[in-house]
């Protein structure tokens, strides 16, 4: 599904140049788990935006589901992005204006969805996510653990092919942490394709292959 | 999709209240003080716009000289009689005639003074004054016709039909009403109440017809051209009529000037902007309102939208893209728009009879009309344009991995064009302040004025009867408690009106043959009464000789170049005479109109029309009681109508002074606005340090350090708006300034006040804040983030 060759990635400020990834180059199949790990500032996030194509690359070769999209232009960007991927960070990024109903409403906004059509979706997901009673609640009333599970259920109510994870547990205690990571392993065993970077060997071990970065680079690849 | 845009946008306008509330009251104010503006403007570029023929009519002056630097909006009355009748481009022509003292008209009890208007019949066929009864082709039907307004004919008769009634005057004639008029508009620079018939004037003149006298300058006359024809032509061939028909070395080179008719309410003869100056400045003023809300709502939008790159990158993470972002804060300014025109309208309802009194017009402000809708559709534009396009697109465009980490190119805080648009803001308000306490000082001055002769606690009146025994009346009047002088004159002092070529004196140039004295005919107490100055001379010596005496002005003494005056034989209407005495220069007309030459005589059958009556102030009631009883023993049959010569001044100012205050008023909400943008870009910018302002106290920054963090960007703009300011507003004001001959100067402390002015808002709104912020609980402020 994801075919990552050469990937050179620089960020530029006035004085000093990082180089943030390094020739890499890695394989996701589809239907796959993957867990990208690696100390802080070794490039992790920054491979998961360009993964999501949030980002520019400088240099190398992406291909998605065999399509070349490293050239891609912001608009067909946004396209590929809201009918095949789905986010969740480690600060959830909620809308605070908008209620957990509406929240996750918003890919099927964007997707031209008929109205009927979301509420029927929507609600599937947040039943799924356990969350339903809460549909009318704005972000800030709820639990960090709350928060993150509608983070998931919106990532994952287009039924996107594949799920990018920053740390999604980062900002959860262990409780709220398995519970999210339950989620997501549901979702891969319904075909989800996941990449999800994290700093926690307990929640890699729901993956089924891990990459280990540094500096920028793939350094080693184990199978779970 | 649209539902979600609108419930969105009304989420962030609830959620976020201060911001909402500011751009709202800050559109809406604007909105509403500059369509007030614009109403003006539209209400005076539309006078005398209501003739059908109107562009082919034309005010006819008589200017002297070769510079055209005498000019008076009179004619003599064959001149429209022999135009008509000799020039083909001239279709038709009226005369009108302002009888300036009062009739008494009488029906049955009723009986009222007036101000009749003598005019040509055609004057409703040349003009498109409405006659709602009677024939517009023929509405006098004889030399004892009389057409009334609509007020005067429900005075008179009430619900009774008018036509045909018989008013009486005082002489005994009795006019029969032929017609009913509209009331004049009040955008008419033609206000007449009561017409007469012109030919009235022509009679009993036997010895001197008036369709023949050439050299009596008193009517104005109208000409009404054919398409085409060209009005300096027409003025220059009217002027060749007259000579032909007078010659003499007095018009040789006389010249008439055609001014347009819709030209008579903002331009003077020669074309001069008069009113259109005030015009131009109220455009700009209003210009500047709408400017200055623009750039406040531009400012707090973009600053504020860089607050918002976490939910637009959100919003870009699920799958919006540039346009649906685009719309969706397009649909938050729609909202915001709406609301404001909304509010708009209902201020401008509320305020627009009190707009009406004090700007004394009649202007009416109707949802149906184009010109309403068009401004609200130009701010729109500019709004949208500018402060929804512009984030919009800034917001659509970035690099939504950067943003969820908030860094926003262009949009950051030390936003280059955001301190752009404040210094252009704050250079306004502070021109604004500027201009406002020139064109205060500039209206004092004219108030405080020395005018050559006194005007407190002095008042006139008409003198009806108490010409007829003059001498006595005055003995009897200065004899009255609380009346300290009494005097007379043909005229008002103030503006007078009457002037002549008829001046000659031994050794008078050739080319002077054309010299023009203005005239007033006086009791001999005048100048004494009225405290006016003789630099030379003794002045009249209360002797019968005294008819042949005249005092003159500076001004005259200084154009005719006579040396050793006092004692010099000058002919004035072919009558000799001595100059007894040189008078100080006094303001005979508005401030506008440099002194001109003047020569005070005494001749009781010129009329002496207007009696002065000077008193003081502890006893200016009981002077009036008292004149008022003697009133009536003579004047039984007037109404005692006085007026205290400082009102009179006070009027012949009284549009300067409205629209003095007017600009004031809108000065100050532009100014307000200004301060209202400036306190929300500080509160922002106050809210998105909080997480720097708590880390600095913790770290023990003080109160006073705090402040200065935040306010010291925003004082130094508008330190540097200053700059800009001051040598525009000096630009501006004297360009103003030149509109009034005598007038103030532009002093230093006018600037530093305003600077101090503006600034000490400025800082008020900047250090409150500021100060907010600095004393909010650092613990709190750190959680918040
Ligand atoms: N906007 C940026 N400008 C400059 N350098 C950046 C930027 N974002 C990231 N970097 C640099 O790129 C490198 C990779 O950063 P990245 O955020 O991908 O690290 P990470 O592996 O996700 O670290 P962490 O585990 O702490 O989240 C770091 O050295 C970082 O300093
Ligand atoms: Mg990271």
């Amino acid at each position: 599904m994801i075919k990552i060759t050469e990937l050179q990635k620089y960020y530029r400020t006035e004085e000093v140049e990082t180089v943030a990834l390094n020739s890499l180059s890695i394989d996701v199949q589809k239907g796959e788990f993957v867990a990208v790990m690696g100390p802080s500032g070794c490039g992790k996030s920054t491979l998961l935006n360009i993964i999501g194509l949030l980002d520019d690359l400088d240099e190398g070769s992406y291909k998605f589901n065999d399509i070349e999209v490293a050239k891609f232009n912001e608009r067909k960007r946004s396209d590929l992005r809201k009918h095949n991927i789905g986010f969740v960070f480690q600060s959830f990024n909620l809308i605070d204006e908008l209620t957990v109903f509406e929240n996750v409403e918003l890919p099927l906004i964007y997707t031209k969805v008929p109205a009927a059509e979301r509420k029927k979706r929507v609600e599937e997901v947040l039943e799924k996510v356990q969350i339903m009673h809460r549909r009318n609640h704005f972000p800030q009333q709820l639990s960090g653990g709350q928060q993150q599970r509608v983070a998931v259920a919106r990532a994952v109510v287009n039924n996107p092919k594949l799920i990018l994870a920053d740390e999604p547990t980062g900002n959860l205690d262990s409780n709220n942490g398995n519970e999210v990571m339950q989620l997501l392993t549901e979702l891969n065993d319904q075909g989800t394709t996941i990449v999800m970077v994290t700093h926690s060997e307990h929640d890699a071990r729901y993956s089924d292959r891990i990459i280990r970065m540094l500096d920028g680079q793939v350094v080693m690849t184990t199978v779970g | 999709m649209l539902r979600n845009y609108f419930k969105s946008a009304i989420r962030n306008l609830v959620k976020n209240k201060l911001y909402s509330i500011i751009n709202i009251i800050g559109l809406s104010v604007s909105l509403a003080a500059s369509i007030l503006l614009l109403l003006w403007v539209w209400d005076e570029l539309n006078f005398d716009k209501m003739h059908s023929k109107g562009d082919r009519i034309f005010r006819t002056a008589a200017a002297m000289g070769s510079t055209k630097d005498r000019v008076w909006e009179h004619t003599s009355a064959p001149l429209a009689i022999f135009g008509k009748e000799e020039l083909p481009e001239i279709e038709d022509a009226c005369r009108i005639q302002e009888y300036n003292n009062f009739l008494l008209f009488t029906y049955r009890d009723k009986k009222f003074n007036e101000k009749a208007t003598y005019v040509d019949p055609n004057i409703f066929t040349l003009f498109s004054f409405e006659l709602l009864e009677g024939n517009p082709k023929k509405p006098f039907t004889d030399n004892r016709s009389i057409i009334l307004n609509e007020t005067l004919a429900k005075k008179y008769f009430g619900s009774e039909p008018a036509i045909g009634k018989l008013l009486q005057i005082k002489n005994g004639d009795s006019y029969k009403v032929t017609g009913i008029m509209k009331d004049m508009p009040s955008n008419s620079s033609l206000q007449y109440d009561l017409l007469l018939p012109f030919d009235i004037l022509a009679e009993n003149r036997q010895h001197n017809p008036l369709n023949s006298d050439w050299g009596n300058f008193d009517y104005q006359t109208y000409f009404l051209l054919r398409p085409g024809a060209s009005p300096e032509r027409v003025g220059k061939q009217l002027a060749v009529i007259h000579r032909r028909n007078q010659p003499s070395d007095f018009f040789k080179d006389l010249i008439y000037l055609l001014q347009p008719l819709e030209k008579m309410h903002l331009y003077d003869v020669l074309g001069h902007e008069q009113g259109m100056r005030q015009v131009k400045i109220f455009l700009l003023v209003a210009f500047v309102i709408l400017l200055i809300a623009c750039i406040n709502y531009v400012n707090l939008v973009t600053a504020r939208s860089s607050r918002r790159s976490r939910e637009v990158s959100v919003r870009k993470v699920v799958g919006a893209n540039k346009s649906h972002l685009f719309w969706q804060f397009l649909t938050e300014s729609s909202v915001i728009f709406l609301l404001s025109i909304i509010i708009a309208i209902a201020l401008i309802f509320i305020f627009m009879p009190l707009y009406n009194d004090l700007s004394g017009k009649q202007m009416i402000f109707s949802l149906f009309d184009a010109k309403v809708w068009f401004l609200f559709g130009c701010t729109m534009i500019v709004i949208l344009g500018a402060a929804g396009i512009y984030p919009a697109l800034m917001l659509s465009k970035f690099n939504p991995a950067l943003a969820l980490k908030g860094i926003l190119p262009g949009l950051g805080k030390n936003n280059g064009f955001r301190r752009l648009l404040v210094i252009i803001q704050f250079s306004c308000s502070i021109v604004l302040i500027i201009s406002t306490l020139i064109i205060g000082r500039q209206l004092t001055y004219i108030r405080t004025a020395d005018l050559g002769y006194t005007k407190e606690s002095v008042f006139t009146f008409s003198a009806f009867n108490f010409t007829k025994n003059y001498e006595a009346i005055r003995d009897e009047l200065q004899r009255q408690p609380g009346v300290l002088g009494v005097t007379t004159a043909s005229q008002s002092v103030m503006n007078l009106m009457s002037s002549t070529g008829d001046f000659n004196w031994d050794g008078k140039p050739a080319n002077m043959s054309n010299f023009i004295i203005n005239q007033l005919s006086i009791d001999r107490n005048f100048p004494e009464v009225m405290d006016m100055k003789l630099v030379d001379g003794k002045g009249f010596t209360g002797t019968a000789a005294d008819s042949a005496h005249f005092i003159i002005n500076e001004t005259a003494l200084k154009q005719t170049g006579l040396q050793n005056p006092v004692g010099k034989t000058v002919t004035f209407h072919d009558q000799p005479g001595t100059i007894v005495g040189v008078v100080k220069d006094f303001h005979f007309k508005d401030m506008k109109t440099r002194i001109e030459p003047c020569i005070l005589f005494i001749n009781p059958y010129w009329g002496w029309n207007t009696i002065y009556i000077k008193t003081s102030g502890k006893e200016a009631q009981a002077a009036l009681n008292s004149v008022e009883k003697l009133w009536k023993q003579y004047n039984a049959d007037y109404e005692f109508n006085y007026k205290f010569m400082d009102d009179s001044f006070d009027e012949m100012y009284r549009s300067d002074i409205r629209s003095g205050k007017l600009f004031n008023l809108f000065a100050s909400i532009a100014i307000l606005l200004s301060c209202l943008g400036l306190f929300g870009l500080v509160t922002f910018t106050a809210e998105t340090k909080v997480k720097e302002i708590g880390i600095r106290k913790t770290l023990g920054a003080s109160v006073n350090q705090i402040i200065l963090l935040i306010s010291k960007d925003f004082l130094r703009l508008v330190g540097v708006s200053f700059l800009v300011a001051f040598p525009l507003a000096w630009w501006m004001m004297s360009k103003w300034l030149e509109n009034y001959v005598y007038r103030t100067n532009i002093h230093a402390w006018v600037f530093i006040v305003a600077g101090l002015t503006a600034f000490i808002i400025a800082a008020i709104t900047v250090c409150g804040q500021a100060l907010k912020a600095a004393q909010s609980n650092p613990v709190k402020s750190l959680r918040s983030e």
